[in-house]
């Protein structure tokens, strides 16, 4: 092994400007005008200073409450964002599974769009053509390959995508809260999936409202709060941060 | 060479993306309409016989020496690539925020596929073109072999500006509605159903001939009308259009693109 360790996050702060939301408007730059008032710049650290490091074949978990930075810590490790300050580094091809569907085109076909979504998570055609029928297979969408995407209940929209996304063997796998697509029993089907990807030594940075999963799965936890690692350590900082939480 | 490696490399991993983006767009544009894909050749056919209709009865256009249902058309096709492509461009990236936000992927990726899908429809569209060369007696001669030039130069110029303009519109929402407006002058700034010949002032002229679309419609119908090679100037002047808009557009992208993400 090169690496002692497969991510490497050294000091990333992430800097949004919360005033850039709104834009420039003629209007308001007029309105600025007539009361003489200062543009005033709203910045919002949505990382500051968070730092760590994950092995290979380590099961990094991340909680927290809602924006707490927990999501946008994986679009910085997954290359979506660019860091204001600090930087990334990882070695191995990802797979970030947020917000699974979100290359489907409606108006086509399940089989078309296993296709397009393939290609956006950056498959290659031989490798999707391979892999096919195992995508179909765990999907169970057998009957409705042909039917546009459009017709489909959302439950199996997530199993498409789920299926999609999980064909290959990443290095590093990257999952934004989606263990709870579908029916129960494709729940499960999707976490035996999760769980024989990190036995079989993927690296997984994880985030999880459910406390649950994460101690289950996780064999780091690291804990945000307004953007700062609270605390970083094993499965007490789930007990930890429940403690807070409750009162 | 490191260069060359890489953009190799880009090429070869994002090219099934590409042509899976493009093959959606066409997919989906046909999708459940009767006619499908032969709108492609009837859509330009029509647009034709509209203004043929207009500016020969009521405006009285006309081109010496050469018929003007030739003249019109190989005009239109040249300029409706450039407005069609450059138009879709302009929203690709606002409209695929959805994705830029949550799997990397090289982001000129979506004004590219747009003027690569446009392109497919404009070789299509070069079917009635021929279909009037013949039809109206100005015939095909040698020289067509030259045409491709002015093709690719149309294609790198048109996707050196959709860069620029796609990631304008990104910080700058309200340039789907200038574009519009541009649009639509640039339609009346080229000669398309006119000849340039009646405008009679230098200055105007002048003006005129700094519209790159103008050289290019000019190179192309030099060989479909005049059946000539167009002069030295016209190679060198479509050759410059192409390549100043293809560096002016990787710059901009490239400067800007990082930031696509602060305004979605």
């Amino acid at each position: 092994m090169e690496h002692n360790y497969m991510v490497e996050v050294d000091n990333v702060s992430m800097r949004f400007n919360l005033g850039i939301e709104k834009g420039f408007s003629l209007k308001q730059w007029f309105v600025d005008i007539g009361s003489g008032k200062k543009k005033e710049k709203k910045d919002f650290w949505a990382l500051t200073d968070v730092s760590f490091k994950v092995k290979k074949g380590e099961v990094i978990g991340f909680i927290g409450s809602n924006g707490a930075g927990k999501s946008t810590m994986l679009k910085v490790v997954a290359g979506v964002m660019n860091p204001t300050k600090g930087g990334v580094k990882s070695y191995g091809n990802i797979c970030p599974m947020i917000e699974l569907g979100a290359g489907f085109d409606s108006q086509l076909t399940a089989r078309e769009n296993i296709y397009l979504n393939g290609a956006i998570m950056g498959y290659s055609k031989e490798f999707i053509d391979s892999k096919f029928q195992e995508i179909v297979d765990f999907s169970e969408l057998h009957d409705f390959l042909d039917v546009p995407v459009q017709n489909f209940s959302s439950g199996m929209v997530a199993r498409l995508a789920f299926s999609v996304a999980t064909v290959v063997d990443p290095e590093i796998l990257i999952v934004d809260e989606i263990l709870s697509v579908g029916d129960i029993a494709f729940q499960n089907k999707s976490e035996q999936k999760m769980l024989s990807m990190i036995n079989g030594g993927t690296t997984v940075l994880f985030v999880s409202h459910s406390i649950e999963q994460i101690k289950k799965m996780c064999d780091t936890v690291v804990w945000l709060d307004h953007g700062h690692v609270k605390m970083i350590g094993g499965k007490e900082v789930c007990d930890e941060y429940m403690r807070t939480m409750m009162g | 060479m490191q260069v060359v490696n890489n953009i190799k490399y880009v090429c070869k991993k994002y090219s099934f993306l590409l042509k899976q983006l493009v093959s959606r767009d066409f997919k989906v544009k046909y999708k459940r309409s009767v006619l499908g894909v032969f709108w492609s050749l009837l859509y330009p056919v029509l647009t034709m016989a509209v203004m043929a209709l207009v500016f020969t009865n009521v405006f009285k256009f006309t081109t010496p020496g050469v018929n003007y249902l030739a003249y019109l058309m190989s005009g239109l096709v040249m300029f409706n690539y450039f407005s069609e492509a450059s138009n879709l461009a302009m929203s690709s990236v606002v409209a695929n925020f959805s994705l830029i936000n949550k799997v990397y992927m090289p982001k000129y990726i979506f004004p590219v596929s747009k003027c690569v899908f446009v392109g497919i429809n404009f070789l299509l569209s070069l079917i009635p073109l021929y279909v009037i060369l013949l039809a109206t007696g100005t015939g095909v001669n040698l020289y067509h072999i030259f045409l491709p030039y002015a093709y690719v130069c149309l294609f790198l110029f048109t996707v050196g500006f959709s860069l620029i303009l796609s990631s304008v519109a990104v910080f700058l929402r309200d340039m789907f509605y200038i574009y519009g407006v541009v649009i639509s002058l640039w339609t009346y700034m080229t000669p398309i159903m006119y000849d340039i010949a009646i405008i009679d002032k230098p200055a105007l002229l002048f003006i005129f001939k700094l519209n790159p679309l103008y050289w290019i419609v000019y190179f192309v119908r030099r060989i479909m009308l005049y059946n000539t090679i167009p002069e030295i100037n016209a190679w060198i002047y479509c050759a410059l259009v192409a390549i100043v808009a293809m560096v002016a557009g990787i710059v901009v992208f490239k400067k800007t693109q990082d930031k696509f993400i602060y305004y979605v």
